[in-house]
């Protein structure tokens, strides 16, 4: 077990930035996840960590020591990539067995003892003899993870492990891959495109877009508080309105948004949101209201819009509403297509950016 | 670290080096030492004899008489002296168009119609990359010669034919026998790979079929055919046994003089001609491998359903009908005139041809050639071509697959004998270690034995190179990043992973380059000195004209190890590398 250190690393290839200046810190036995859209850098995060990449300037270390030099063989880490990556010229328990050559089982196990141990973990015992294309998605993954985990690594890395299964599939084998992690308590960074995934498995989650850090939190803060425009609308679905300050009191901020006025509680108790001077009529100011937040027939900050479009998602309905020349998106269970509504928010569950 | 580590880490270093030194020991230092005589006499530098060449009209022709008299072009038109050079870019731009002539309806069939063992012809059309040169000719005399099939069968008709052997167009079809089914398969795949849809939108736009296959396929054919053309034109070029059996001194290429000057003893002017040659066939292969590199586009195409071979007469299928029979002439009576001059004589049917391959020949005078060492030469050769060729073509392989400065520069390196002809690797062998080097004090020689071997085995590691190369890319990174993760170093990764998992590529290389072996020709008669190191092809060689019996057994001997050869490589396989 380690815990995990990222200090300002750049990764530049020949003609892109792929990480630019990334600092993370990940304690001993956490599940940490990297979620950002494709190319964001967080597989690129996740290979400087296991040493598949070095990265152009920056140090990371493992259990504070700066691990620059150290070949990937020599880190203790154990990787599960999307595509499973099983030896085919192997079984499955040759595959599990396979890290055991070069690091001795933990606890005096023997290989065979550690290997079935790992089997029963992952809910195979008995397929040990299977060949890899003998077995489902699902088994390749969860021998995939076996493999990984056999040598008791320090940090285990799963790169997008679960994006090629159903999603049915998906959501069983991430229950039981954070039940396992939660029983080895092995430090793990997952890395996933999917934000609702993120949310679900995460004891803290980084949020990443074009290389850069745009917020470390735990899943609840980073749903609730979005510290930034990308992570507003990359995490959930979310309303943005873009106006400009009236005036600011005890009770909060007026913003007029092209013309329509909100009053909001910005919660930033006269700040600026930089900690710099304070904001003052005519400042700019974006926030965001989740889709849930917005209701119909509320007291507070309403404005009509007209419902374009209705999709109904089983437990909940979603819909798109024209407001002047922009869309919002709201749930609700009693709306219909073509229905002018009169919409509104509770002024504390505006969000500033 | 542990030391097992240390010495992993080390056995990569150690290997390079090991290969990069056979290389320069095995290729590069005799190539070398060809260029060096080219341009020296009497120990002093110069390029007289370059000049002197380039002079001579014998070598060069009207080009060689222009530089003293311009007026000539003029005079002698179209009568042109051709010159050695020139001929030789003759009859390979013959051999070339009669390729394409053969081998263009033979890729409209392959890639249009449905026909009952469409798929084995197809890969067939592979086989002349191991087939040799040799059993082409001995194929070729067997059919066409003074006591050919199909002389015999023309005579039995009353006409007054004694041989076709010894003229330039036995050369030719010889050539394009050779070559027609690389363009077929060539320009097949590329057919094959052009989508149904992009001539029905043609046809939809108004085209007539005959438009819409003009302006659609023929122009995404051209490439192919042209890939094709231009390796039929080297291959053509540099031809030397096929050229040696069927035309002689009389009829002879830069290859065959350059032979010939050899067996005369005059090396300068050998060297300096192979030198030349050399350069032009490394211009051409470059000029080849730059084309083709531009080719590789593969997509996902739907193309046309395939026409049933068997049906009424149409127009498509009567063409088709056709070339099938022309095809069986070309194609299959050679190799049926073969096996049939092989098991008969004036007696009928016997297996004289074969027992003789197996007798000792105590008898014979030391300058005969002994049929049964030939034989047994041939298997240990090709025995110690594979000891050489294997692991130096895997370790390329893996070299090629590597990404580190300098990388593309030994791609270059390691793949240069395939433009490099086997007269050429034979001459510098011979002069550079038959004849002795001189290092550190010492005279080093090698038996001519050795120096076959080392020639076997530069021909045959590129093959191994192009065949494991291809199955080691192949591989996922994921799974040998997997394997680094769980603490293998890349070494114990490539022994534990890769290496396994390339092991049918491997075999497939490998039958390739016992075929490469057991059917060399080029260097091997130029090393081959007395009767002790004869080899098969250079026993057929001797045999032609003389004992056309023994010869065509050693043909069929050279035919069943090629064609298993063949199967192996494949079931095995990604194939040569050139056109899939």
């Amino acid at each position: 077990m380690a815990d995990l250190k990222l200090e300002a690393v750049r990764k530049a290839f020949a003609d892109t930035v792929a990480l630019d200046g990334v600092s993370l810190d990940i304690a001993e036995g956490e599940f940490f996840t990297l979620v950002g859209p494709s190319g964001c850098g967080k597989t690129t995060t996740l290979r400087t960590i296991a040493g598949l990449e070095s990265p152009t300037s920056g140090t990371v270390r493992f259990g504070g020591a700066d691990v620059a030099g150290v070949p990937t063989e020599d880190r203790d880490v154990g990787i599960v990539f999307q595509n499973y990556a099983l030896f085919p010229h192997m079984s499955v328990r040759e595959n599990v067995a396979y890290g055991l050559q070069f690091a001795d089982p933990p606890d005096g196990q023997s290989v065979e003892e550690r290997v079935t141990d790992l089997l029963d973990l992952v809910d195979l015992s008995g397929m040990g003899d299977r060949e890899p294309d003998q077995l489902s998605g699902g088994q390749q993954q969860r021998v995939a993870l076996a493999r990984a985990l056999a040598p008791a690594p320090d940090v285990l890395l799963l790169d997008e492990p679960m994006s090629a299964l159903d999603a049915r599939l998906r959501e069983t084998l991430r229950r039981q891959v954070k039940r396992i992690q939660t029983e080895l308590d092995v430090t793990t960074v997952y890395v996933t495109h999917d934000q609702e995934e993120a949310l679900a498995i995460s004891d803290r989650l980084a949020v990443m877009s074009d290389g850069v850090v745009e917020q470390v939190g735990t899943p609840r803060e980073v749903y609730e508080r979005p510290a930034t425009e990308f992570v507003a609308s990359f995490v959930g679905e979310n309303n943005l309105f873009r106006g400009e300050v009236v005036e600011r009191d005890g009770d909060g901020t007026a913003v007029s948004v092209d013309g329509t006025e909100f009053r909001i509680d910005d919660g930033l108790d006269g700040r600026d949101r930089n900690g710099g001077e304070a904001l003052t009529a005519d400042d700019r100011l974006t926030f965001c209201v989740r889709p849930e937040d917005l209701t119909v027939g509320a007291d507070a900050n309403r404005f009509e819009v007209a419902v374009d479009t209705a999709e109904f998602l089983g437990e909940t309905t979603r819909y798109y509403a024209d407001w002047g020349d922009r869309t919002v998106v709201f749930r609700t269970p009693e709306a219909h297509e073509g229905d002018a509504l009169a919409l509104g928010f509770d002024p504390g569950d505006a969000r500033v950016l | 670290m542990r030391p097992a580590r240390a010495v992993e880490r080390l056995s990569a270093p150690v290997l390079a080096v090991t290969t990069v030194a056979l290389l320069a020991l095995l290729f590069f230092y005799p190539v070398g030492v060809v260029l060096v005589e080219a341009v020296r006499v009497d120990g002093a530098y110069t390029l007289a004899t370059v000049v002197e060449v380039l002079r001579d009209p014998f070598y060069f022709g009207v080009f060689a008489q222009a530089l003293d008299d311009p007026g000539v072009v003029v005079r002698s038109f179209p009568d042109y002296r051709l010159g050695l050079f020139g001929f030789t870019a003759y009859q390979a731009l013959l051999s070339t168009v009669a390729a394409i002539a053969l081998g263009l309806p033979g890729a409209y069939v392959l890639a249009r119609f449905e026909f009952p063992g469409r798929k084995t012809i197809r890969s067939l059309t592979a086989l002349p990359f191991v087939m040799p040169t040799i059993l082409v000719a001995i194929g070729f005399v067997a059919t066409f010669g003074a006591n050919g099939v199909v002389t015999g069968a023309l005579q039995s008709l009353g006409l007054q034919v004694e041989s076709f052997t010894g003229t330039l167009g036995i050369i030719v079809l010889a050539h394009a026998f050779y070559d027609a089914p690389l363009i077929a398969r060539i320009t097949a795949a590329s057919w094959e790979g052009i989508d149904a849809e992009m001539t029905e939108t043609a046809r939809s736009l108004g085209a007539s079929p005959l438009r819409a296959f003009r302006d659609v396929v023929i122009p995404q054919l051209l490439p192919a055919i042209l890939t094709g053309a231009l390796l039929t034109f080297i291959f053509s070029f540099m031809s030397f046994a096929i050229v040696l059996a069927l035309g002689g001194l009389s009829l002879a290429t830069v290859e065959v003089w350059v032979y010939h000057r050899i067996s005369q003893l005059d090396y300068g002017t050998a060297s300096t001609l192979a030198t030349m040659e050399m350069l032009f066939s490394l211009a051409l292969t470059y000029a080849y491998l730059r084309y083709e590199a531009q080719q590789r586009a593969a997509g996902t195409a739907r193309p046309p359903d395939r026409i049933d071979l068997l049906g009424t007469a149409t127009k498509r299928r009567l063409f088709a009908w056709g070339y099938a029979l022309v095809a069986l002439v070309v194609f299959v009576v050679p190799i049926v005139s073969l096996v049939f001059a092989s098991v008969t004589g004036p007696e009928g049917f016997t297996l004289r041809n074969y027992r003789f391959l197996l007798e000792r020949q105590a008898s014979a005078y030391a300058f005969q050639v002994k049929p049964l060492t030939a034989v047994t030469n041939s298997l240990l050769f090709g025995a110690g071509t594979l000891l050489l060729a294997v692991p130096m073509g895997v370790f390329l392989a893996i070299i090629s697959t590597r990404q580190f400065r300098g990388r593309k520069l030994i791609d270059t390196l390691s793949m240069a004998p395939f433009a490099v002809s086997g007269v050429v690797v034979g001459l510098g062998l011979l002069r550079g270690f038959v004849f002795g080097t001189e290092a550190f004090g010492y005279r080093f020689t090698v038996t001519g034995a050795l120096a076959i071997v080392a020639a076997h085995a530069v021909g045959a590691y590129p093959f191994v190179t192009r065949n494991v190369a291809p199955a080691l890319s192949g591989i996922d990174d994921a799974i040998v990043e997997s394997a680094r993760s769980l603490g293998a170093s890349r070494a114990r990764v490539m022994f534990d992973i890769e290496l396994p998992l390339v092991v049918p590529a491997v075999l497939a290389g490998t039958a390739f380059a016992f075929a490469i072996s057991i059917g060399e020709f080029d260097s091997t008669v130029i090393l081959a000195t007395g009767g002790s190191s004869y080899t098969m092809p250079v026993a057929i060689e001797r045999f032609i004209g003389r004992r056309l019996g023994p010869a065509t057994a050693m043909g069929v001997v050279l035919l069943v190890v090629t064609s298993v050869s063949f199967v192996i490589i494949d079931r095995l396989g990604e194939g040569s590398g050139f056109g899939g």
